[in-house]
């Protein structure tokens, strides 16, 4: 066990964080609104779109992470080099940075999650809800916005906390899009020398501080969030 | 660069791969074996009246829960042979397998802690007080009274943790397993690295029939085993 490269290589995979951070927030920010909207399509039975959610979610449930990451890394490039080509765009698509493919990879991911989460979530809202909230004059925006949104997050979070924490750790899988996140970062310092067992035990150290922290905001969030709770009749 | 997609490597890819889903269920059923029987050891603790033993298993399910399966795979696969080997054993000819499945199992017991836990508590004491009072023992009662209620509680979610073990499953391929994955790699090298995405869809599509098979199995017995579970209507 070699200690002073257990300790450097910490730092250096903690380097990695930022880029873990943003693929997740970027998704959830992509996820989120996409998810509840797709939600509702299901919800009210919208004729095409609600039979393109159900395929959309069970395919992304029932395929690995990693070969999502595959088949879009694989299947974006070729797209892009017909685009470029057709329209004499001077670009080769192997500069792109592979985040953008991070992007794709992961709000494709989590908007499936998140319609699965906010179907239930809805559910649990009771219909006169929102009647009442027209009843009382409320556009159908301003009714979800401040009487129906808040009650499903409520439920919901719970969930997002569990989808938000899986996607951290999803983000793992960037290695296979070369992408410069906690996983790589180590496992290249530990190239040099062979220090498998120490880089890994640094990552493994990394994710569980960041999903600890994850979960801790969440809880607080939930707690605030709690006071829209309705008491069960 | 003549890259173009034909859907004939679709196609192709299929019989190549089929065979290989046996590995991937291999290294599943093992894992589900072994991180069941962790699982209940886990949940008793958490359960027990033992303060240190419930904040091990709070502990570990944590951590478990917060580790990407890649890390832990290499944590495994890297680190146990180098704790062995300060005892003198030598790891070198342990198959992959071995890594795979202790991995897998140890990432699913604390999976399955949670899923017995709750199925657990959802069951009504008195249920095991009734029980009793009518004179059953109490491994009778937690047999034939606890146990097949619970067991109805927990089908969903023990469903759920299978499916997402398979899928955690394909990252076994990292290591060198040929499972359906590993296959689907070897492929697209003995392709050189051309038509990858084609291989890729046609791995998807069996994952997907996998997990949507799984599915209707595991809805199937839901509906088989609450056959007499009885809803108490509370005003």
């Amino acid at each position: 066990m070699d200690f002073k490269f257990l300790v450097d290589t910490f730092f250096v995979a903690l380097s990695g964080v930022p880029i873990a951070l943003i693929i997740t927030i970027i998704s959830l920010l992509i996820a989120l609104p996409l998810g509840f909207m797709l939600a509702l399509t299901r919800i009210n039975k919208i004729p095409v779109l609600q039979r393109f959610a159900q395929v959309y979610v069970s395919f992304i449930r029932g395929t690995p992470v990693i070969v999502q990451i595959f088949i879009v890394y694989s299947s974006v490039p070729l797209l892009l080099t017909s685009l470029f080509e057709k329209y004499h765009i001077d670009k080769n698509v192997y500069d792109i940075n592979p985040i953008w493919y991070a992007f794709i990879v992961f709000s494709i991911n989590t908007t499936a999650i998140m319609i699965e989460i906010f179907r239930s979530a809805i559910g649990t809202v009771s219909k006169g809800q929102l009647e009442a909230a027209y009843s009382v004059g409320l556009t159908n925006v301003q009714a979800f916005r401040r009487i129906i949104i808040p009650q499903v997050l409520v439920t919901a979070l719970p969930n997002i906390c569990t989808a938000t924490v899986n996607l951290i750790k999803a983000t793992s899988l960037g290695y296979a899009m070369s992408l410069q996140e906690i996983t790589l970062r180590a496992k290249v310092a530990a190239n040099v020398g062979y220090n498998y067992v120490e880089a890994y035990l640094d990552i493994f150290l990394v994710y569980l501080i960041l999903c600890s922290l994850v979960e801790y905001v969440f809880k607080r969030y939930e707690k605030r969030l709690s006071k829209y709770k309705t008491a069960h009749a | 660069m003549e890259k173009y997609f034909n859907a004939s490597y679709i196609w192709e890819s299929f019989p190549m791969l089929l065979p290989y889903v046996k590995v991937t269920f291999l290294v599943a059923g093992l894992s589900v074996l072994f991180g069941t029987i962790l699982g209940f050891i886990l949940a008793a603790m958490k359960l027990g009246s033992s303060r240190i033993a419930r904040k091990i298993a709070n502990g570990y399910i944590t951590a478990l829960r917060c580790t990407p399966s890649i890390v832990l795979l290499f944590l495994v696969y890297y680190g146990l042979p180098a704790i062995a080997e300060n005892f003198g054993l030598l790891f070198d000819n342990v198959d992959k397998l071995v890594f795979i499945v202790i991995t897998f199992s140890l990432q699913f017991a604390a999976a399955m802690a949670e899923v017995i836990r709750s199925a657990y508590q959802s069951i009504d004491k008195g249920q095991f007080e009734a029980a009793v009072s009518v004179g059953l023992s109490d491994f009778q009662a937690y047999r034939r009274i606890i146990f097949p209620q619970a067991f109805v509680v927990a089908l969903p979610n023990f469903g759920n943790s299978l499916l997402e073990l398979i899928k955690e499953g394909s990252l076994a391929y990292t290591i060198g397993l040929i499972d359906v994955m590993g296959k689907a790699s070897l492929i697209i090298d003995g392709r050189f690295n051309a038509h990858a995405l084609e291989t890729y869809i046609a791995l998807s599509v069996i994952y997907w029939v996998i997990s949507i098979i799984i599915e209707q199995v595991f809805l199937k017995l839901e509906k088989i085993f609450s056959k007499g579970k009885q809803v108490i209507k509370t005003t």
